[in-house]
């Protein structure tokens, strides 16, 4: 769910790429470690990256400048975090601005933080909650991708209602009205996303389980319990 | 299914041959313009003289382009509804009190500021438009190593780059197989098939990232692809153009200053 290009004016464009510039440094510097520690991880990363292109172009309209689709940055924020996310999303959101004119340049730092930095950040805070209790692999994958969908469509709406607040209530009128407005396709897609997520991971469990482990996403007895489920 | 991709006719355009700065300048430069710009005036400039420079000079094709421009044109509408229902302000035309609290109205100066947004819209999708139809991603890869991106961020977009490309016509592939074996029958079916689809495609592009790195290793990777990076020089006549086009638009921006339509 992007913003389209000039859908903010020239302030807010700025402020949302002085909250995303940080993030994105901080992701660089971890994304270097993690190279310089498994250099396989690299194609994993391409992967996800591609990925998460695919699933984000099929779009839906909605209102306001802005529209609703899969974001896709479940599987990452899983496998390598929220900071090296947001990098992964930053490239992804530039390659889909210059692809397939979805999205933009001036609004990328708006873009990065909703779909790179506020979903991701939330989604990974869930999944390491999930991760120390007994809660099976398909079911924590599924909340982690369906709330990191729900804040990534939470926070483009608040930046929508801080560019245009209404004229009575100021921008949380607004705020209710966007989230309203994108609640009738971003709920049934943040529900469908986390279940097709799931539904990957079962594939990826059934076919090669080791991908997960050597990454560290699940611990071996979770994905061993998972696999002969299937 | 998916839409064809930019990339495939900024390839061949013809502006390809122009230097990489001086695209990247009048089109980074006009969606500065028409950030900057307060009047609805300068934007509709910018679009206009844009249209005319990809359709004539660029030779992109005309329905591709509008095609283009449909889906962004219905939501930028929409948006522009939005705004004008909610800003509100001087000279009311009509107003209807939703709740307590919540009003939505139209008035002169909501209509004012939807028309101005609906504008610097089309004025910053058409400079965006110019960058992707005429060039192509390799040549801005160019672009950002000289302009010192950090390596491991410029390796990964080359990845993710050719990944697209993998993973684009594997999906494809196994889609319409899936269709073919009424896989997207029934929603419940299709839900099952989609997601089969996405673990297939993983799984396969992931392998297809091993090979990838294991033939780079063979070939004496050291965590630095190799860019051939040519650019173009700059020929006099289109940087005259470029700096021309920026120079006309700021003096318009400057000549309106913040004139409104109603």
């Amino acid at each position: 769910m992007h913003i389209m290009e000039g859908g903010l004016s020239w302030q807010w464009c700025l402020v949302w790429w002085v909250v995303a510039l940080p993030c994105l440094i901080y992701g660089v510097y971890q994304l270097k470690k993690v190279l310089a520690a498994d250099r396989e991880a690299l194609p994993l990363l391409g992967v996800t990256g591609g990925f998460i292109f695919i699933l984000s172009s099929l779009k839906l309209p909605s209102v306001t400048g802005s529209c609703s689709h899969p974001t896709g940055t479940g599987l990452s924020t899983i496998s390598f975090g929220p900071w090296i996310t947001a990098v992964v999303c930053a490239i992804v959101l530039l390659f889909q601005s210059l692809f397939l004119a979805h999205g933009g340049l001036s609004v990328l730092g708006a873009n990065i933080v909703s779909m790179g930095i506020a979903g991701p950040v939330a989604g990974y805070a869930l999944f390491r909650l999930l991760r120390t209790t007994s809660l099976n692999v398909y079911l924590s994958v599924f909340l982690v991708t369906a709330l990191a969908d729900m804040f990534t469509y939470i926070t483009t709406s608040l930046e929508l209602a801080l560019a245009y607040p209404a004229e009575t209530g100021g921008s949380i009128s607004s705020f209710i009205m966007f989230l309203g407005v994108f609640a009738l396709t971003q709920i049934p897609l943040a529900i469908v996303e986390g279940i097709v997520l799931a539904l990957v991971f079962k594939y990826i469990i059934a076919l090669k389980p080791d991908i997960l482990i050597r990454l560290h996403i699940f611990s071996e007895e979770k994905i061993m319990a998972a696999r002969s489920n299937i | 299914m998916f839409e064809e991709l930019l990339e495939d006719i900024a390839q061949k355009n013809e502006l390809r041959e122009v230097n990489t700065y001086l695209k990247l300048m009048a089109g980074l430069g006009a969606i500065l313009l028409c950030l900057l710009s307060s009047s609805y005036i300068p934007p509709l400039c910018i679009a206009a003289i844009l249209t005319g420079a990809i359709l004539f000079l660029a030779r992109v094709d005309a329905k591709t382009y509008t095609g283009l421009f449909i889906l962004p044109l219905w939501f930028a509408v929409m948006s522009v509804t939005g705004i004008i229902l909610i800003t509100g302000g001087e000279g009311v035309f009509w107003r209807w009190d939703l709740l307590p609290g919540f009003s939505l109205s139209i008035t002169r100066e909501s209509i004012n500021h939807g028309v101005f947004v609906f504008c610097r819209i089309i004025g910053g999708m058409s400079a965006m438009c110019f960058i992707s139809l005429t060039t192509p991603m390799t040549d801005i890869f160019t672009a950002l190593r000289q302009c010192r991106m950090p390596e491991a961020v410029i390796d990964l977009m080359m990845i993710i780059y050719r990944t697209i490309f993998i993973l684009m016509d594997q999906v494809i592939q196994i889609y319409h197989a899936q269709v073919m074996r009424l896989g997207y029958s029934a929603y419940r079916e299709s839900l099952h098939s989609f997601a089969m689809l996405c673990g297939a495609a993983f799984i396969a592009s992931w392998d297809a990232g091993d090979d990838l790195i294991r033939a780079m290793d063979a070939r004496c990777y050291d965590g630095k692809f190799a860019l051939l990076g040519e650019n173009r020089p700059v020929e006099r006549k289109p940087f005259l153009a470029v700096v021309s086009f920026l120079a006309l638009c700021a003096t318009i921006m400057m000549v309106s200053g913040t004139r409104s339509l109603l």
